[in-house]
């Protein structure tokens, strides 16, 4: 019998039905259902109408934008963008997160001065962001060749080669977001007990056995969370892209969310874009069942 | 439990604070609702215009609201129209008329231009042409031009005495800008890395903000080789002509000799700090100038002449009153005055902007401000060869940003622009085609 | 709690590598921001030097002044302040709420329920920003606080985040709870929230700073210059064609300055740990 098996049988003697758990969920529900699902139910029905947005008619045209989306070949190059930035961001992201988290739970100096640094990017603005790294990657003024060159290597032209423009989006994206997976690993790292590793040290576990045996997998939940928060997150990116390196150059940068918010708000056609919308729900939503998935197949269950 | 109070009291402020915002002016006067997108460094020359419309107009106030601009605009212009909650007068883009017009948002000057508080065909005749074609969609005017830009070059004229180049005379045709640059693209350390590059055109990436910009600069030099965006019944683009591969060769080369392009956008960055002998630029920037370019030796030239002729082009900012505003006729008002040519005069002063209307310049405190200023003067001088691109009325957008991969292709990408542009048409025209023209039978 | 203590107490960094590699990895982080700062203080014709300052060698205030003079910023301080404050504490309630009725109670149909709702966050925002605007519309809450405010109050990110964290606390404990007879409102309050102070203060500090830096839905749902947020003012400083750069980064260093101020000092409450003394005992 699993943990959560185990949990749940003992409370089952308490076990709540319906009216009790409504009054926990009715806020969320409420707002949740006016906010969130309504426009997410409105998109879909959108999905299947063309509508300029300027004018309160809509014309029903059936599976037309999704026959449109796929025949379409930008469709599958924003699509394979998107997945490229997501497997160079996501890894590297939580295994720099993960590590960060590891260290700072360790006895180190200047704890708190570290968090900070480390959460600085999250704080600072994407747009301001934005500049300030066109400025690190401009080809003459930029401080990143300034430091390559100082060391021996000659510099890139990082505006107008397409992989290094992928290359320099997948650096700030993760620059810019691995501070919120620190935390959250820094929190799932204090969430372990304590005495399960002096357990561990009692039975002679080194330091890498304890990281396998307990941190690893008492900090499943943890990680499942941000793995699909992570990838989510890359699927969807889109304030970046648009800040920094506006798609280009030649389409190099170009991911999904931009050419759905192309198509919604440069060609107003809100129906296609829904379409587009609900294609990358049927992805994320495939990728989160098989992450799910892997995970319970773990020692320890999540979901 | 302090926890609990505090958001009781968070969000009883929040509900208490729901009343502010909009409301009718509490001294009487009919307020009118002004979105636009000035920038930072033309908002003091905003305020004191308006100031003085209200001055002379006691009975309105003009309440003038900030949208950031571009994308912005157009999103908070889409869900106020949805939502019947429309400014009374707005900064449109003729770019967006196809979707205000065809959803009926707004007027058409007509109706304020023949009416009681209409105006004189010569005032409208003084307006330059091609803004009235840009105000226009399908040859029907909504909208009025509020001030006028065109895209002229700035130059560092020490960076020509360098070279030997006479710093008094930019070239004058495409053959001398091209032997220019190759002189002004220099290895000044001898690392064998260009550290200055010689005439930087705005190769940006097609799809974003600034792509249209990349097209907008791009169509005078198709003008200059004779070349045309579309064809008269806009049923045909004719960007892939012999004049549109010539003008997009030219790019392409001036591409070449420099090899800058892709995600920045920051040419002004390029030309500030010395990398760049000289890029395009239009009189918005001159406010900016005095600072910016402290310590150099600039000037502002106009764009050479092609093998067909000279040409620059011509864009602005346009004002459109709302269907859905209470007050019309108050806009109206306002955008009438805007047009007088002492308020164009004094706007122009403020602001940086062109005037709309050339008889403006007769006026003598204007003719000596452009003396006492000859970067003003230069833009102003070119607005004689400046034209407006045709508009495309159908899915311009989208064919827009055909043209745009076109340009970033032939030269980032290396590709024959020739054969870039022949796709470019071809999608183009499909386009077209498959436009819904529905409106036009409708009327 | 003793364990804790020692972490803090100083004594000789056993892990020198650690130590090198970290503190290297932070400042090539930072770095970014630093320049940042550096740049705010820069007159607009040193910002552009080649080869670049990295120090300001005409310190100037200009752009602090300048940028200031261009808007209200202190208005839109203000409103950002207040809606992320909101916004916060209104889902922290929500969301426990919420979370633990995923996590710990039993109805038919709860895991579809949650899947469907952690589902909803795989749809972009501007695809329902649209028939948003028009609820609110509907509502006529267009320009006003709520607007901002009572659309955030319902999070899947923060249930999802919060019923990953309650399904870790040991169950043992809420029984102990109800043998004392304590209802399942006391158990959340007293054992289970208590308990999850790193989780809900890693919520607090994240919705603060999405709603913070949020741009896209401000801009949709306000219309008057008053109700502007702090994101949306510093828009004033780029356009297509140019940027203010002085005056963005200052800006942006009065923007960010605060709030890493605050995480600063509030890190411990997400850092002291879970192992409080309930579980050790």
């Amino acid at each position: 019998m699993t943990r959560r098996e185990n949990q749940e049988s003992r409370l089952k003697k308490r076990r709540s039905n319906w009216p009790s758990a409504l009054l926990f969920l009715s806020p969320t529900f409420v707002i949740f259902g006016v906010f969130i699902a309504f426009p997410i139910v409105f998109s879909f029905y959108l999905s299947f109408h063309e509508w300029n947005m300027f004018s309160g008619e809509r014309d029903f045209v059936g599976a037309h934008n999704y026959a449109a989306m796929l025949a379409d070949p930008e469709f599958w190059h924003v699509f394979k963008t998107t997945a490229i930035y997501t497997i160079g961001t996501v890894p590297l992201n939580m295994l720099i997160a993960l590590w960060v988290a590891f260290i700072l739970n360790k006895k180190i100096v200047g704890k708190k001065f570290l968090r900070a640094a480390f959460f600085t990017p999250v704080i600072v603005s994407s747009v301001a962001a934005a500049v300030i790294w066109r400025w690190v990657f401009d080809p003459n003024l930029g401080l990143l060749n300034f430091a390559l060159e100082s060391i021996g290597i000659p510099s890139v032209n990082w505006i107008s080669n397409a992989t290094a423009a992928m290359f320099a989006l997948i650096i700030v994206g993760v620059w810019k977001t691995f501070g919120i997976n620190m935390i959250l690993f820094s929190a799932g790292l204090s969430g372990i007990p304590e005495h399960y590793y002096e357990a561990a040290e009692i039975d002679g576990a080194g330091g890498w056995d304890k990281f396998y045996n307990i941190t690893l997998p008492l900090l499943s939940p943890t990680t499942l969370f941000i793995l699909v928060l992570s990838i989510i997150g890359s699927f969807q990116v889109f304030d970046l892209v648009f800040v920094l390196t506006f798609g280009g150059p030649l389409g190099s940068t170009k991911v999904l969310v931009f050419y759905l918010y192309e198509h919604a708000f440069k060609f107003f056609n809100m129906g296609y874009a829904s379409a587009v919308a609900y294609a990358l729900f049927a992805v994320l939503f495939v990728l989160t069942l098989l992450q799910i998935r892997f995970f319970r197949g773990q020692a320890y269950e999540v979901a | 439990m302090r926890g609990r109070r505090f958001t009781l009291l968070l969000l009883a402020a929040a509900f208490l604070s729901m009343s502010c915002g909009s409301g009718p002016a509490d001294d009487g006067r009919v307020r009118i609702t002004f979105w636009h997108s000035f920038v930072q460094s033309t908002i003091p020359a905003l305020e004191e215009l308006i100031d003085r419309f209200e001055t002379e107009h006691p009975g309105i106030r003009i309440d003038a609201q900030y949208i950031p601009t571009g994308d912005a605009l157009v999103q908070k212009l889409v869900t106020s129209v949805q939502s019947k909650t429309a400014p009374d007068l707005s900064w449109i883009h003729s770019n967006y008329l196809e979707g205000l017009v065809t959803a009926d948002a707004v007027y058409e000057m007509s109706h304020f231009i023949d009416g009681p508080n209409g105006l004189d065909s010569a005032d409208l005749a003084a307006i330059h042409p091609a803004l009235i074609e840009y105000a226009s969609w399908r040859g029907t005017m909504y909208s009025m031009p509020m001030e006028a830009t065109n895209l002229g070059i700035v130059y560092n004229k020490d960076h020509f005495r360098e070279v030997g180049l006479d710093p008094d005379a930019f070239p004058a045709d495409w053959d001398a800008l091209l032997e220019a640059t190759r002189k002004l693209t220099r290895d000044l350390n001898g690392d064998g890395v260009r550290d200055r590059v010689g005439f930087m055109p705005a190769i940006v990436p097609a799809d974003g903000p600034q792509g249209p910009y990349m097209m907008w600069q791009w169509t005078p030099f198709l003008w200059q080789a004779g070349g045309y965006l579309i064809n008269e019944e806009q049923t045909e683009v004719l960007f892939d002509s012999e004049a549109g591969v010539a003008a997009l060769t030219l790019w392409k080369n001036l591409y070449d000799l420099q090899q800058l392009g892709g995600f920045s956008n920051d040419f002004m960055v390029a030309f500030a700090s010395g990398q760049a002998s000289a890029t395009l630029d239009g009189p918005w920037n001159l406010p900016r100038y005095p600072d910016l370019l402290r310590g150099m030796d600039w000037g502002i030239a106009k764009l050479p002449a092609g093998p067909a002729k000279r040409a620059t082009v011509v864009a602005g900012e346009y004002l459109a009153i709302f269907k859905q505003s209470q007050n019309p006729d108050s806009a109206w008002a306002f955008v009438k005055w805007m047009i007088d040519p002492d308020i164009q005069a004094f706007w122009s002063m403020k602001s940086g902007y062109l005037p709309v209307r050339s008889d403006v310049l007769e006026i003598d405190w204007y003719q000596q401000f452009l003396d006492e200023n000859p970067g003003h003067k230069a833009f102003v001088d070119q607005m004689e060869f400046a034209q407006a691109q045709r508009p495309m009325d159908f899915n311009t957008l989208r064919i827009q940003r055909e043209l745009t991969v076109a340009i970033e292709q032939a030269t980032v990408g290396g590709m024959d622009p020739a054969t870039v542009l022949r796709e470019a048409a071809r999608k183009g025209n499909e386009l077209l085609r498959s436009a819904d023209r529905s409106f036009e039978t409708m009327n | 709690m003793s364990k804790q203590r020692v972490h803090i107490a100083r004594r000789v960094p056993r892990h020198i590598g650690a130590h090198v590699l970290i503190y290297t990895l932070a400042a090539l982080t930072v770095i970014p921001f630093i320049w940042m700062v550096m740049t705010s203080f820069k007159p607009l014709g040193e910002i552009f030097r080649v080869p670049p300052t990295w120090f300001p060698e005409d310190f100037t205030f200009d752009n602090y002044t300048r940028a200031f003079t261009a808007a209200p910023f202190g208005r839109f301080y203000f409103n950002s302040l207040f809606v992320a404050a909101a916004v916060t504490v209104g889902q922290l309630i929500t969301c426990s709420l919420a979370a633990y009725a995923f996590a710990r109670m039993r109805f038919k149909g709860r895991d579809l329920i949650f899947y469907i709702f952690l589902g909803t966050m795989m749809v972009p925002i501007h695809v329902t920003m649209i028939p948003g605007f028009m609820i609110l519309h509907w509502l006529g809450w267009i320009d006003t606080y709520a607007a901002l405010i009572v659309p955030g109050l319902a999070s899947a990110f923060g249930t999802f985040l919060l019923r990953q964290f309650f399904m870790t606390i040991p169950v043992e404990l809420e029984e102990a709870a109800f043998i004392d007879g304590c209802t399942r409102w006391g158990v959340l309050w007293r054992i289970i929230l208590p308990l999850a102070k790193p989780a809900l203060a890693t919520l607090a500090i994240f919705t603060f700073m999405a709603v913070f830096n949020d741009f896209i839905w401000p801009l949709i749902v306000l219309n008057s210059e008053d109700m502007y947020t702090v994101q949306l003012g510093l828009a004033i400083f780029r356009d297509r064609y140019s940027t203010e750069w002085g005056n963005l980064m200052a800006g942006s260093v009065v923007a960010t300055l605060p709030i890493l101020l605050v995480f600063f000092f509030a890190q411990k409450y997400f850092i002291k740990g879970i192992t409080l003394s309930g579980l050790k005992g």
